[in-house]
């Protein structure tokens, strides 16, 4: 089974066609003689010689190669269809920054589209609305406090009788 | 000066600009005091100051806007004097002025300065009562029929702004005199919903200008200098990415002209300390004062690069009484720098800041560059603070020289752990508008298309899957899974 990740946003599939005598790899497909030992901080593709610099954040790699620097995770199993959907009862940050106002607490009702926080990032205030009807089950957010960018601040729960 | 300016010095600041700041009192043989919030215990300009002080805040950023805790630090310390780098407190007239009534000294203009320039109105008031010019206009007024009229006089284009406003909310751009009266009543309308309040005012609007400021230096008893211009029109968000000096192809009577203008205002204002007079350019070759910074600013290596001096020293040699030094009176300048600020921000998403973390940290060094910075492999990079997270500045005879180290500096330039917009520094700096010095403060939407990520060659993103790949752990377990002599483990697990 090929070995999946996500390059700049984008499916790439490796696949390892033969380890002895030499390391041959297929990428989507197209087929590279890898030397993967070349030296600190170097690889051999098909005889170039590629320098590189990696580190890893979290499940985050960040290449950087030939002056450009790459972004790449790998892919989950499974795909969509797991998670439970929980994405759309998160209220998330798209950015990081600072939550000037909570406007729903714990337990109260909202509709879909209604601000839940204002979040300040870059001078910039932005409310973040429900993402659909429900109840403030979880605040994770509070005034004044900092978050990164996609933490959960809030999570909704169905609203009861429906 | 043979002694000293002070024994020690107390830096009112964080990241790159206090480990700026400390590398100069290392040179001047002054002790350095540190202050830091809690959060920032370990950060680089807390191991290079002789000595750190903690002080608490809600938040790192309240902490350091704390005057009070920061004096209190410098008095434990025995400082005897406080730098204030930029942003936080360097224009906050109270702390200047409490500084002084500590009894120490304050590395910077007297708080009256800071006052007059910190108000966007009286600052204007100030530089066109001494024949410096200022972009003509209308104040702030309901009467619209008295609006229209006077705005008329000044002629188009016209941009109208709400009085009260902000953000770009009710603001209009007069392009012709039959358009201005639906347009004035649109934004007074406009004005009133958004911000409650009717006012309107208008100003000459300057189509596509350049940023030009100039750098002086002022002793506070009448002598002042200026250092020579910057160019500051690459801009994304209102907010400086790249800045050069001189101005490229600047025709020399106009970049007299500005340098004298700036000079007047320094001079006026009996100036202490250096400070940054800012005008806007227009392509019929007007300018305008925008406003005076009095304070050392962001990209003030640019002017050290081609002139030699070191601005901090300078404002610490005159904050301790000396007079402006004779080798400064002639400032000469020397080829051409070049300044890029790298942010933690995602260019692909129209600059908003990243967070993440300082995984590898690899800059270049080079005779002719310079990397600015106050990071430590490990740090976590959040929203605490601004996004810029150093400085890449480079030197060349030339400014196309300039711009190939730089390109080649940025290219070598390893920052990983966090989005920056290191590539897309690069792909500024090679864009044929910006190698002609065909420069303005929209240059960056205005080249957007041609700005964005190209897409990678086939064969470049096949070498980054494979690198990707090695990088896992699971994966690299497959490829090393046999027990082959050459293929012993702990390489691939970082």
């Amino acid at each position: 089974m090929p070995f999946t990740l996500l390059l700049d946003g984008e499916p790439c599939e490796i696949e390892i066609l033969a380890r002895q005598p030499r390391l041959l790899l297929a990428v989507n497909g197209r087929t590279y003689l890898v030397e993967p030992k070349a030296g600190d901080g170097v690889v051999r593709i098909d005889g170039e010689t590629v320098a590189f610099a990696r580190a890893e954040i979290g499940e985050t790699q960040f290449l950087r190669i030939a002056g450009r620097t790459h972004v790449a995770q790998q892919a989950r199993q499974g795909g969509a269809g797991g998670g439970g959907g929980s994405g759309v009862n998160a209220v998330k940050a798209p950015m990081p920054g600072l939550v000037i106002r909570v406007h729903k607490q714990a337990g109260e009702a909202v509709v879909r589209g209604e601000a839940v926080i204002t979040i300040e990032s870059m001078k910039l205030q932005m409310a973040l609305n429900a993402p659909r009807d429900g109840v403030i089950a979880t605040l994770l957010a509070e005034e004044g406090g900092s978050f990164d960018k996609d933490a959960v601040l809030a999570l909704l729960v169905s609203l009861e009788g429906e | 000066m043979n002694n000293p300016a002070f024994s020690k010095v107390l830096i009112a600041n964080r990241g790159e600009i206090a480990c700026r700041v400390i590398r100069t009192l290392d040179a001047m043989g002054i002790a350095s005091a540190a202050v830091h919030h809690p959060a920032e215990a370990a950060a680089r300009h807390v191991r290079m100051a002789g000595e750190a002080v903690a002080i608490h805040g809600d938040t790192p950023v309240a902490a350091y806007l704390d005057g009070a805790q920061i004096i209190a630090a410098a008095k434990a310390t025995g400082a005897e004097a406080i730098h204030p780098g930029y942003g936080f407190l360097s224009e906050n007239a109270g702390f200047a002025r409490a500084v002084i009534e500590a009894g120490l000294t304050f590395i910077g203009p007297d708080h009256a300065t800071i006052a007059l320039m910190g108000d966007k109105i009286s600052a204007r008031t100030f530089a066109a009562a001494i024949g410096v010019p200022v972009a003509p206009s209308v104040l702030p007024t309901e009467d619209l029929a008295a609006f229209t009229a006077r705005a008329g006089k000044i002629g188009f284009p016209l941009l109208i702004k709400a009085a009260a406003g902000g953000g770009g909310k009710g603001m209009i751009i007069v392009r012709h005199a039959d358009e201005l009266q639906a347009a004035a009543t649109r934004a007074a309308s406009e004005a009133l919903r958004y911000f409650r309040d009717g006012r309107i005012y208008a100003e000459t609007y300057v189509d596509a200008p350049r940023h030009i400021e100039v750098q002086v230096l002022g002793d506070g008893e009448g002598g002042v200098i200026h250092l020579h211009e910057r160019e500051c029109s690459v801009q994304r968000r209102f907010q400086k990415i790249i800045e050069e000096a001189p101005a490229p192809d600047l025709p020399p009577s106009l970049r007299e002209e500005i340098c004298a203008a700036a000079l007047r205002i320094a001079m006026a204002a009996r100036y202490r300390n250096a400070g940054t007079v800012e005008f806007i350019l227009g392509a019929d070759g007007r300018f305008f004062f925008l406003e005076m910074n009095t304070r050392l600013q962001v990209e003030h290596p640019v002017t050290e690069m081609i002139t030699g001096i070191d601005l901090v020293r300078a404002q610490i040699e005159i904050a301790a009484g000396a007079a402006l030094p004779a080798a400064l009176l002639a400032p000469r300048i020397s080829g051409h720098a070049i300044e890029c600020r790298i942010c933690a921000e995602d260019p692909a998403r129209d600059f908003l800041p990243e967070s993440g973390r300082i995984g590898r940290l690899a800059f270049p060094t080079a005779p002719w560059l310079r990397f600015e910075h106050g990071l430590t492999e490990g740090q976590a990079i959040t929203a605490d603070f601004d996004p810029m997270l150093a400085k890449l500045v480079s030197h060349g005879p030339d400014r196309e020289t300039a711009i190939n180290c730089m390109i080649e500096a940025l290219k070598q330039l390893t920052l990983l752990g966090v989005t920056t917009n290191i590539d897309y520094l690069i792909r500024v700096l090679d864009h044929p508008a910006f190698r002609a010095g065909d420069l303005h403060t929209g240059f960056v939407s205005a080249h957007g298309a041609a700005l964005a990520l190209p897409p990678t060659g086939r064969q470049a993103r096949d070498h980054a899957a494979i690198l990707a790949a090695l990088g896992c752990r699971e994966f690299a377990e497959l490829v090393f899974a046999m027990p082959e002599p050459y293929a012993s483990m702990g390489f691939w697990r970082n």
